[in-house]
């Protein structure tokens, strides 16, 4: 005997009208979800899984309306239901834990009481009976010291612990279906895993389904039973976790799939980097001979392109009170050498003083102790706007947010040639056919050079920075998190052309970066940062085979999907 | 991971088939239409708002006003029939006549000139500047900041009308005869030492906005001087909020100047400005008759004010979306 | 929050003293005989030349003017009006009168405002939004005297329901058409900005969160929508009264309303400027005290900076 579903969707379509134009969002998504069960939903930007949530409950955003399909919840349809019917379900059938914990709550209201109000308003308690229950739910979802806690204001929480909060209120009605959307992504890898782990316990506990909304195919597959990948707004594959990991039938998936970099089947692509590695080092000796040999006044051609010796740099931030000054160490003491034509990998989470230390080898930042040295010249001894000119030119930087890395109002051919003018190379047609030649390196079609980059997604922004980096033909590519805000096809994309142009040209990379799976896939030797001090610093595969410190080992238990064997 | 149960209806294995879901190439864009920058993209914007048509309309019309007010009464504003004192409207002279005898239809055409002429050129001697020292106070930083964000605050302090008063009033004593364009520039002058502080903020806060984005810092990164940045790459970022606010101010400038000729501080009595004409018309509205001497150059100073509020609201709108529609 | 007030007052401070410098150096700082300044080319009498020129120790040099000025003026000594009274008796009569009015303008400004821009950010595009936009920018369009004059005609003339000019000890109600011009201005740019505020809260992430916990849309509304946009427009009603102060002068002056702005009005129609030096003076001093006032409020309202 069946049991009966506590979620079907069938066929649902979903529609914003922009401008007069309707566009569809969702075209015939079906998921079904059993009382109890874990379902993931898992797509990237755009496949339409955050609108498929939001529809289930009546909350889409501006213009959105189910157009058609059929949401049956215990039973009864809740498409477009009437407002008595959806309010009722709201909160105590189904809740929602939403994904960015800072902009979910409200700044002005204590926490306490916007959780009671989930009690109240699904008449389940009201008073002195709320308060007391908001206290014991909260400490359900983990938050210590929840009865002073509750009396405070959101701003005084960190992200972790709004996130709790965020989970005591969605579940604080008892509802039977939680839909959690992205609920960690905002989060640090640590946190995350612990807020997962004990959402997962609290909902199997309290036999909740949960509704889970992801980007990231490791994490689904790790926590779901049941996966549904989408892509464009429709549902291309869906089926128990496992099976969709292991056969890979269909094709997004299989991109999905092949690009996460959780997932353990990259232990396969570790051997592609051997490959790379050796023709990049090869180039890059090249190049260091012909610099030894040219005697140029700034770069010695030594095998360590970049070395950094007990660098520190301590901010000083103005207290409450106007004598007051707090001294806070960013960085502390780091030292590491790249070597020429190889990647090294600065890993750590948010405040570890991962891109201060960017900063301070772009000379972006004077270190407060200390010294960065490239090839052989102590960076802070440069003189003049010839060496500093000069030194420009052998390092360049790729920064995170595509959105903001290109001067809005230059076009592309502008942005990648500003380099060139601004060392006065070559004449204007050199220019341009040296803007083509760097266009073409990164895959992009000459066409996008008169665009602007309001026009160009994400990745393809990305790419120009990349070019626009390679300009000055720099002998090495500090990346700070450079991949971290694209979509995961996207990234692999990126990554791969930074490795071919790697083993092309010779480059030396400095990669930062939170996410410990891509480390795997790119680095070399990798730099673990805890707190602005450096935790552990060896060769990629020793590190991750055998990680020597706790917090290494529990950064490498934390990425999602890493422990999922897949056959090859 | 449990091993795979037998799925439960609904919950089948599915695979869609290749045809529905092509995969899109990622590094595809739409290369048709010309290439459009965030000003194009606002100006686009810009077209499909009827308000801004209207504005634009009102403000074609004073233009030529301004410049070319013979074109619309060959009367002389400033000849005064006084036998012909607070007549209504007859053939030729469409408004009639105002207690002295001028013709009230030629002197709100001519009066255009002077009242804009004070907001144009109060809002350009406080913009230019204005731009100038925010965007040094906020990418330089430091004492810079400090000195001019204290003495913006002093004379934030006093309120636009109460300072141009005293301002005026002194000037007025120690200078009564001043020619027609000292009136002038003493207006503006005094509009602008209290309204400069305005622009200052924003310029300020728009540059402090644009200075930590990343493209500035890699344009530090390839070599670029500090100044090269900032006039490269800052100021023509922070520009959108300035923007806004000067065709706002223009026609608070002109609704400023009419307030301070009726208060008798404004331009002097000789020169033709609808604020003269309003402050001269106060008599009539009191005994409630002959209401249309006071009408016309109340209702052209409305429109042409609402000209620039309007277009000023129709830039905001035009920019706030292209901020908006920016992931 | 401590802190935050402290540095706030700290703040205020070196404005106060730089305002009322820069006042004072307008007059007496520019080139010329600073009599003249004063009086223009009115006839003065030796009498009053003379008090006025111990009154101002204008012998002594410029700062030390400036600071015997502000002295007296923190002692409530501004000296004498041109017809013998001493500046402070006056003021004392007519600042209750100024501040009748100015709270009137205040709440109606603030009420008026606030509910029309609340409905007019909820219902965004739909007909009464329109005409809240149209209206508001007509307001900030036309100058206020001439609202004052249409007003009088309307209400005093032709419907002779209130007074055309109020007289010296006005009553509330006697008060209310001049209110309304006052704070006419105002009332738009409080509506156009909780409007605006409104806007931005319902499309806002916590409005969503409300939501899913299945309160109704009026509960929405009420709890989270308008509280969350009240505090960008305190803010400004702050800053408002500087303005208010201004548009004081013009109303009382067409009302003939004995308040503060009409000393002003009255002083600035006779020129004498050493009157409206003082009643400046005064004003900014006002001005700023309740910007500070102001501050504080907001800042015990905002819960982020009260817990910081």
């Amino acid at each position: 005997m069946n049991p009966t579903p506590l979620l079907q969707v069938t066929d649902l379509q979903v529609a914003f009208s922009q401008e007069k134009i309707e566009v569809q969002a969702v075209r015939g998504a079906s998921l079904t979800i059993y009382p109890g069960q874990t379902v993931a939903i898992v797509g990237e930007s755009g496949s339409g899984k955050s609108t498929t949530a939001h529809a289930i409950i009546g909350l889409l955003p501006g213009t959105g309306r189910v157009t058609g399909g059929s949401i049956l919840f215990d039973g009864q349809e809740i498409a477009n239901a009437d407002k008595k019917k959806i309010l009722a379900v709201r909160g105590s059938e189904i809740g929602l834990v939403p994904q960015d914990p800072m902009s979910n709550l409200n700044p002005l209201i204590r926490v306490g009481k916007q959780i009671a109000e989930a009690l109240e308003v699904n008449g389940v308690a009201t008073g002195k009976e709320a308060d007391r229950r908001v206290v014991e739910l909260l400490e359900e979802a983990g938050l210590p010291d929840a009865a002073r806690r509750a009396q405070q204001y959101p701003h005084e929480f960190s992200g972790g612990m709004r996130q709790r909060a965020l989970i005591a209120m969605g579940l604080a009605a008892r509802p039977k279906l939680l839909i959690a959307d992205e609920p960690t992504s905002a989060l640090d890898v640590t946190v995350q895993k612990q807020i997962l782990d004990h959402l997962d316990r609290l909902t199997d506990e309290l036999g909740v389904a949960v509704l889970l909304i992801t980007h990231d195919l490791g994490l689904a597959a790790e926590r779901a039973d049941h996966l549904v990948v989408m892509y464009k707004g429709q549902v291309v594959e869906s089926g128990p976790a496992l099976e969709i990991l292991q056969d890979r039938l269909d094709d997004y998936s299989k991109r999905l799939i092949a690009s996460a970099p959780s997932l353990a089947s990259q232990r396969l692509l570790a051997q592609n980097r051997t490959h790379i590695r050796e023709a990049a080092q090869e180039v890059a000796e090249e190049t260091a001979d012909e610099v030894a040999a040219a005697g140029s006044e700034f770069g010695r051609g030594k095998e360590t392109i970049i070395e950094v010796k007990n660098l520190t740099k301590v901010f000083t931030i103005p207290g409450g009170a106007p004598w007051d000054k707090n001294e806070f160490t960013a960085v502390d003491d780091i030292s590491f050498k790249l070597r020429r034509g190889t990647t090294m990998a600065i890993v750590g989470e948010s405040g570890s003083g991962k891109s201060t230390v960017a900063n301070m080898v772009l000379d972006l930042l004077k270190p407060t102790s200390g010294v960065v040295e490239f090839d052989g010249v102590d960076v802070s001894t440069l003189k003049g706007k010839h060496q500093q000119l000069a030194f420009r030119r052998q390092m360049q930087p790729v920064f995170q947010n595509p959105y903001a890395s290109l001067d809005p109002q230059y076009s592309i051919f502008r942005s990648v040639e500003e380099p060139l003018r601004t060392h006065a190379i070559g004449s204007k047609s050199e220019r341009e056919a040296k803007v083509r030649e760097l266009l073409d390196k990164v895959s992009l079609p000459w066409s996008v050079a008169r665009r602007y980059p309001s026009e160009l997604s994400g990745g393809q922004r990305q790419r120009v920075a990349v070019a626009r980096a390679l300009a000055l033909e720099p002998e090495a590519v500090i990346l700070d998190e450079a991949v971290s805000a694209l979509d995961v096809l996207v990234q692999a994309q990126i990554l791969k052309l930074l490795a071919d142009l790697q083993a092309e040209l010779g480059l030396s990379y400095l990669f930062i970066t939170h996410d410990l799976a891509v480390v795997r896939q790119i680095a070399d030797e990798v730099l673990v940062m805890e707190k602005g001090k450096m935790v552990e610093r060896g060769s990629v595969d020793s590190v991750f085979v055998n990680p020597e410190q706790e917090y290494t080992r529990r950064l490498l238990d934390a990425i999602p999907g890493g422990t999922i064997e897949l056959s090859s | 991971m449990p091993e795979s149960p037998i799925a439960l209806p609904g919950q089948e294995r599915f695979v869609a088939a290749v045809e529905e879901t092509p995969l899109a190439d990622t590094g595809s864009f739409d290369d048709t239409g010309s290439p459009e920058n965030q000003w194009q993209e606002a100006w686009k914007q810009l077209r499909s708002n009827w308000l801004f048509w209207v504005s634009a309309a009102i403000l074609s019309v004073v233009t030529i006003v301004v410049c070319f007010p013979q074109l619309f009464t060959d009367i002389d504003p400033t000849y005064a029939d006084l036998s012909r004192s607070l007549d209504g409207p007859s053939k030729g002279h469409i408004a009639g006549f105002d207690k002295q005898g001028y013709d009230v239809f030629a002197r709100t055409i001519y009066g255009a000139r002077a009242s804009v002429l004070v907001g144009l050129f109060a809002t350009l001697v406080v913009t230019l500047p204005g731009v100038l020292l925010g965007a040094f106070a906020g990418f330089y930083g430091g004492i810079t900041d400090t000195l001019v964000s204290r003495i913006a605050d002093i004379f934030f302090a006093i309120p636009l009308l109460l300072g141009a008063l005293v301002g005026i009033s002194v000037i007025n004593n120690l200078w009564p005869n001043r020619g027609y364009w000292a009136s002038i520039f003493t207006v503006v002058f005094a509009l602008a030492a209290f309204g400069w502080p305005q622009v200052v903020r924003i310029a300020r806060g728009s540059v402090l906005e644009v200075k930590n984005l990343e493209f500035v810092n890699a344009a530090r990164a390839i070599g670029k001087t500090r100044r090269a940045n900032l006039w490269g790459h800052v100021v023509p970022n922070s520009m959108s909020a300035v923007i806004v606010l000067a065709t706002v101010s223009l026609g608070v400038y002109i609704v400023a100047e009419a307030t301070l000729s009726f208060l008798g501080l404004g331009l002097p009595p000789g020169v033709v400005s609808w604020g003269n004409d309003l402050a001269a018309a106060q008599v009539q509205v009191r005994s409630g008759i002959r209401l249309g001497v006071m009408f016309w150059p109340a209702t052209a100073l409305a429109i042409t004010s609402l000209g620039f509020i309007l277009l000023g609201d129709a830039i905001s709108d035009a920019l706030d979306s292209k901020s908006r529609n920016r992931e | 929050m401590w802190w935050y007030l402290g540095r706030r007052v700290l703040q205020a401070i070196p404005v106060l003293l730089g305002s009322t410098l820069l006042i004072y150096a307008m007059v007496f700082a520019i080139p010329g005989d600073p009599i003249a300044a004063l009086f223009g080319d009115k006839p003065v009498s030796a009498t009053v030349k003379a008090q006025l020129e111990s009154q101002y120790n204008l012998d002594k040099p410029f700062i030390v003017q400036w600071l015997l000025f502000l002295g007296n003026a923190l002692h409530g000594d501004f000296g004498m009006t041109y017809s013998g009274r001493p500046v402070s008796e006056v003021l004392a009569e007519v600042i209750p009168v100024t501040f009748k009015l100015a709270v009137m303008a205040l709440i109606i400004e603030a009420f008026f405002g606030i509910i029309a821009g609340f409905y007019a950010g909820l219902k965004r595009g739909k007909l009464f939004d329109s005409t809240m936009l149209i209206v508001s920018l007509l307001v900030i369009a036309v100058p206020i005297f001439v609202f004052g004059f249409v007003m009088q005609l309307i209400f005093g003339v032709k419907l002779g329901i209130a007074p055309i000019v109020v007289g010296s000890d006005p009553s509330i109600p006697d008060l209310i058409v001049p209110a309304l011009v006052l704070g006419l201005v105002s009332f738009a740019y409080v509506l156009r900005l909780t409007r605006t505020s409104v806007v931005d809260n319902l499309t806002g992430d916590h409005v969503r969160t409300a939501r899913a916990k299945g309160l109704s849309d009026g509960q929405v509304n009420r709890r989270h929508v308008l509280r969350n946009s009240l505090i960008p427009v305190v803010t400004y009603l702050g800053a408002d009264l500087g303005a208010l102060m201004a548009g004081a002068i013009v109303t009382e002056g067409i009302f003939n309303i004995n308040g503060v702005g009409n000393l002003a009005f009255q002083a600035v129609r006779k020129g004498e400027t050493a009157t409206i030096v003082s009643v400046v003076t005064v004003m900014v001093f006002i001005y700023i005290v309740m910007s500070l006032l102001v501050d504080l409020l907001y800042a015990w309202l905002d819960p982020r900076i009260r817990y910081a």
